[in-house]
């Protein structure tokens, strides 16, 4: 058992009773009255607390804004109230909670913001004495993880973290409790647990599930009970929790202490029932420890994937491989245009397909690898709930992409080089992720299993030096093409079998590269991929669209045993069956009515048909926008309503996609009519209508650059000027944040940017648009694709 | 006084409202697509719902300090008033986020459903409160919300500390004073001794919804 601490009980309660209004900040009343908060803090220590939470939960830059107060005013004078009271009898902790504004993709704080404001608290906190810092009562995984990082980059303070959990073991925004041990755990806080959220009996199950995914030492700190929802007041008495608390060291919890509703007395309890149940322990009635195996994996922050164990048949955990630009003319060029929709898709695609861990690649000459790391690890998590695997070799690209990523990821990779592992490691120790190691070096892949072997053990001695453990060492073989080196094959799956079975270690390998050069390559590469999951392959990286392939995982999991019952087989063949019915394709559809009706399939094929005889633009000019005026047109007319448009503009984009695609490959220009920049202004976070008005205007042959919501002036002003653009396109829903859009209007004029302007939003009139000095009103996304015909042909 | 957050079947007109119906042609293609929409939006979202009863004196409820003359007219004659907080949770906007990305016009009609959705749990609320006052022979007014009328939007900042609804219900303001998750109501309403009359319901609740004359030509059939 870790050394046992009693921590305290509620402030905001004990202080409302002093006097503190609902919505009153704590810290600003503990400024004005000292000694309030030491007189309660003296009856916590008097109780038995050993460690005191200053009074400083909401001291941040986002929360005194308008209080004249400073962090570091209010940081230094709680801290120093806090020490008083303690006067050595117990440590004081730097109390921090969540910043109060939701970060980004929910809300629009940006991950690096949030850094720094709890940079600077932590920076307060060290300089006033803090022994500790604890940020408690977070339900958002990444902010917790911006938090941590600084308190690790900006002091030398141990770091506690308890997270608010609902019963169903998730946070307000998707937290689950294995996702925050996990994450915590790889970057190496001090103590881990939960607090608030519920009493001490709903909190036990918690507990449990928790112990379960750490070795670190945990927190509890419930609620007196659940609130009265008209009053707000707790229901449990002090006694009784205390008599709930003794439930807790049992599960392995070595820090209690009380949230909402507790005060001394139930800390006095607390201390009370926990000296019981040492004597109980002690007369030899010892309860069972229960020592559950540890669970590994790696994770989102909602969404683990949970590690197999090595030997046996293990787990299969399918890495999908489709956000690498190499081999990809279209992808490479989504990347240069940072066209992030477009490499949202292939996440959300792969998703949808069954893969359980998403590689991301975005190497390609001439891009900032680490800058567009960082996007694109946040474009992708703000769509899936995949965990990752950051793809790269440079060391500042890997870096980025451990820093973004919301939860706990896998590097891939290094090699047995040794400068390569000196430089790599100790990246992937500091954020805690798994890594991928392939057995090669400087002299290439060797021929034979035994050299393979050989790396795979010196890459292990490299990983076990940097304090990585050997669950979290992916091993990867390699594979060679068959068409050229037929025996390699064998070689691969013998190297492979060894690491798994005597090394003990997770198997990673891309497989498709086995039929590179052969004709239906998918015969050899799922024979292949089958042979391999049997030598201990259990981290396979395909391509999860091909069906075929997914097939063969779905089949080995039903025989291995890890799809119980075979109902996930079952479940995915079942449905197959029953699809025979759709795809008839009416050989006389046009392409007017398969656009009017919003055919995805029949656009595509019509579209395939055309471009056998036509060039590309004469498909988008002939065909593909005068279907979409016709739609158009029945919409302004009011003959079908919204839905309707956009279907046919959905089905359209599936015969731009081809062309686009098309014209990509041949390493043409892409297809664009000119761009237009969109955005919902700054301070505005509805960007339906602005992304109805993308759809649209794509389809009519359009770049769109989309600059998403919440824009700032400058970043309209600075595309603009960058990307040459002639035509923006400007959103706002509320009255308030009209006026930006005005600004943003005015920073365009100023600048002297020969760029027309629309707007549009449900407060926007026609007079009002022009009063703010806009172009255009536009009414409808109808009316924007008028406008940009109007403007740019 | 226990009373759940609690999501129903939504009204298909408010539905059809949302998105701009008004007598077009309606085929059984976007009847179903409504449908799955409908059904995803319910399964997804996670109605949470945080409230306070005050005495119209207590210091809580008058450091609102709340402006306009509006909201005062709805809580004249009142000794007691409400404050409440309904969200769907953020999944409801990470769904929307992706199926912006892979199908805007799905996007579009779960958009029109989760704002009636949170209407709905809204309503819900509503009634099961007034069911409850009844007891008490006691009666509530209608709801009022920041940036109705000319009450403040900037109201909902001490409005949403007071209810402590970041750590109550995950529900928290952006600086321009939008909700976040975005699909979530806060409003103020009255309780009284006496009934007081409540607002006229709007088109949805109609039953010529649909294929009302008056609607397709962007009138009421009770216009001024």
């Amino acid at each position: 058992m870790q050394n046992r601490l009693i921590l305290d009980g509620g402030m905001g309660t004990m202080l409302q009773a002093a006097g503190l209004g609902l919505g009153e900040r704590p810290e600003i009343f503990g400024i004005a009255h000292p000694n309030v908060a030491e007189r309660i803090q003296k009856q916590y220590i008097a109780a038995g607390s050993q460690v005191l939470y200053a009074n400083t939960f909401g001291a941040n830059a986002h929360k005194l804004a308008e209080t004249g107060y400073t962090v570091e005013e209010v940081i230094a004078a709680n801290i120093a109230t806090a020490k008083k009271a303690a006067d050595g009898k117990a440590k004081v902790a730097l109390d921090v909670g969540p910043i109060g504004e939701l970060l980004e993709p929910l809300g629009m704080l940006s991950f690096e913001k949030a850094y720094e404001i709890y940079a600077q608290i932590v920076k307060a906190g060290e300089k006033s004495g803090a022994d500790l810092v604890i940020f408690e009562t977070m339900t958002d995984l990444y902010e917790v993880k911006a938090a941590v990082l600084a308190a690790k980059e900006n002091s030398s303070l141990p770091v506690w973290v308890t997270m608010s959990f609902e019963a169903t073991g998730r946070t307000f925004t998707g937290t689950t409790i294995a996702a925050m041990a996990l994450t915590l755990s790889g970057l190496c806080v001090d103590a881990v647990g939960i607090n608030c959220s519920l009493g001490p009996k709903e909190l036990t199950k918690l507990v449990k599930e928790l112990r379960q995914w750490t070795t670190l030492p945990l927190i509890a700190k419930p609620n007196a009970g659940l609130p009265d929802p008209a009053t707000g007041n707790y229901s449990m008495g002090a006694v009784e929790f205390g008599q709930c608390m003794k439930a807790f060291p049992k599960l392995g919890v070595s820090m209690m202490g009380g949230c909402c509703g507790t005060n001394p007395d139930f800390i006095r309890a607390l201390a009370d029932a926990l000296q019981e149940a040492e004597i109980e322990q002690s007369e030899g009635n010892r309860a069972e420890e229960s020592i559950t195996p540890l669970r590994r994996g790696v994770c989102s922050a909602s969404q683990t994937a949970e590690f197999g164990k090595v030997g046996g048949c293990g787990r299969i955990l399918v890495i999908g491989e489709r956000i690498n630009p190499t081999g990809k003319k279209r992808f490479q060029q989504a990347l240069r245009e940072s066209d992030m929709n477009y490499i949202m898709e292939r996440a959300i695609e792969q998703a949808d397909a069954g893969a359980d861990i998403l590689d991301i690649n975005v190497g390609l000459p001439g891009i900032d690898e680490a800058d567009m790391m960082t996007k694109v690890v946040k474009a992708v998590q703000s769509v899936v709930s995949l965990p990752l695997q950051i793809d790269s070799s440079d060391p500042q690209a890997i870096e980025a992409g451990l820093r973004a990523c919301n939860g706990r990821a896998i590097v891939n990779s290094v090699n047995g080089e040794p400068e390569v592992l000196e430089k790599i490691l100790p990246i992937v120790k500091k954020y805690g992720a798994a890594v991928v190691g392939l057995t090669m070096d400087k002299g290439g892949i060797p021929e034979t299993a035994e050299k393979r072997i050989a790396i795979a053990k010196r890459i292990l001695e490299a990983t076990e030096k940097h304090g990585i453990c050997r669950e979290d060492v992916l091993i990867d073989c390699l594979t060679l093409t068959i068409s050229a080196q037929q025996k390699q094959a064998a070689e691969t799956l013998k190297a492979m079998h060894y690491i798994h079975d005597e090394m003990g270690l997770h198997c990673v390998l891309g497989v498709s590269n086995i039929s590179f050069g052969l004709p239906q390559r998918q015969h050899v590469t799922t024979s292949f991929l089958t042979q391999a999951m049997c030598c201990g392959l259990d981290f396979p990286i395909i391509n999860p669209n091909q069906k075929e392939i997914m097939d063969a995982v779905s089949a080995y999991r039903a025989l291995s045993g890890e799809d119980k019952d075979c109902a996930a087989y079952i479940e995915r063949f079942a449905e197959v069956t029953s699809e025979k019915m759709t795809g008839v394709s009416c050989s006389e559809m046009t392409i007017e009515t398969a656009v009017l009706k919003g055919l995805k399939q029949e656009v595509a094929n019509l579209t395939k048909g055309y471009l056998e005889t036509m060039p590309e633009l004469d498909v988008i000019n002939g065909k593909l926008i005068p279907a979409l005026d016709l739609v158009g047109e029945k919409y302004e007319k009011q003959q079908i309503f919204l839905p309707q448009l956009i279907n046919a503009a959905n089905a359209a984009c599936a015969g731009f996609d081809l062309i686009k695609t098309r014209i990509a490959e041949k390493g043409g220009e892409s297809v664009s009519k000119g761009k237009i920049v969109l955005a919902t202004v700054e301070g505005d976070i509805h960007d339906i209508g602005k992304n109805i008005v993308r759809v649209v205007l794509e389809n009519y042959g359009y770049q769109v650059i989309d600059l998403g919501r919440d824009v700032p002036v400058q970043s309209v002003v600075d595309t603009v000027r960058r990307e040459n653009v002639s035509l923006v396109g400007l959103s706002a829903l509320m009255t308030t944040t009209v006026s930006s859009m005005k600004k943003t209007i005015a920073s365009l004029r100023e600048n002297g940017l020969p760029c027309k302007v629309f707007v549009g939003g449900a407060v926007l009139t026609e007079s009002y648009a022009m009063e703010i000095g806009a172009d255009f009103y536009a009414k409808d996304a109808k009316a924007s694709a008028d406008i940009a015909k109007q403007t740019l042909g | 006084m226990q009373i759940q957050a609690r999501l129903t079947k939504l009204n298909e007109n408010e539905i059809l409202m949302y998105l701009g119906y008004r007598g077009q042609e309606y085929t059984e293609d976007v009847r179903e697509q409504m449908g799955r929409c409908e059904k995803e939006v319910l399964k997804t979202a996670v109605p949470r719902l945080v409230w306070r009863r005050f005495s119209i004196e207590d210091a809580n409820f008058t450091a609102l300090s709340l402006q306009g003359n509006d909201i005062w007219e709805l809580l004249d004659g009142c000794k007691e008033a409400v404050l409440m907080a309904v969200t769907l949770g953020p999944e409801i906007d990470a769904l929307l986020r992706k199926k912006s990305i892979t199908d805007m016009a799905d996007a579009v009609i779960m958009d029109a459903c989760a704002d009636t959705a949170i209407e709905n749990v809204a309503d819900h609320f509503e009634a099961d409160l007034r069911k409850e006052l009844k007891a008490e022979h006691l009666f509530l007014t209608d709801r009022f919300s920041p940036g109705y009328g000319d009450l403040p939007l900037s109201t909902q900042k001490k409005l949403c500390a007071v209810l402590d609804a970041e750590r109550k219900i995950g529900l928290s303001l952006s600086p321009t004073f939008l909700m976040i998750p975005k699909k979530s109501v806060t409003a103020i309403l009255g309780i009284s001794d006496e009934e007081k009359p409540l607002r006229k319901r709007g088109c949805e609740v109609c039953a010529r919804f649909q294929n009302c004359t008056y609607r397709k030509e962007g009138k009421h059939c009770n216009a001024k």
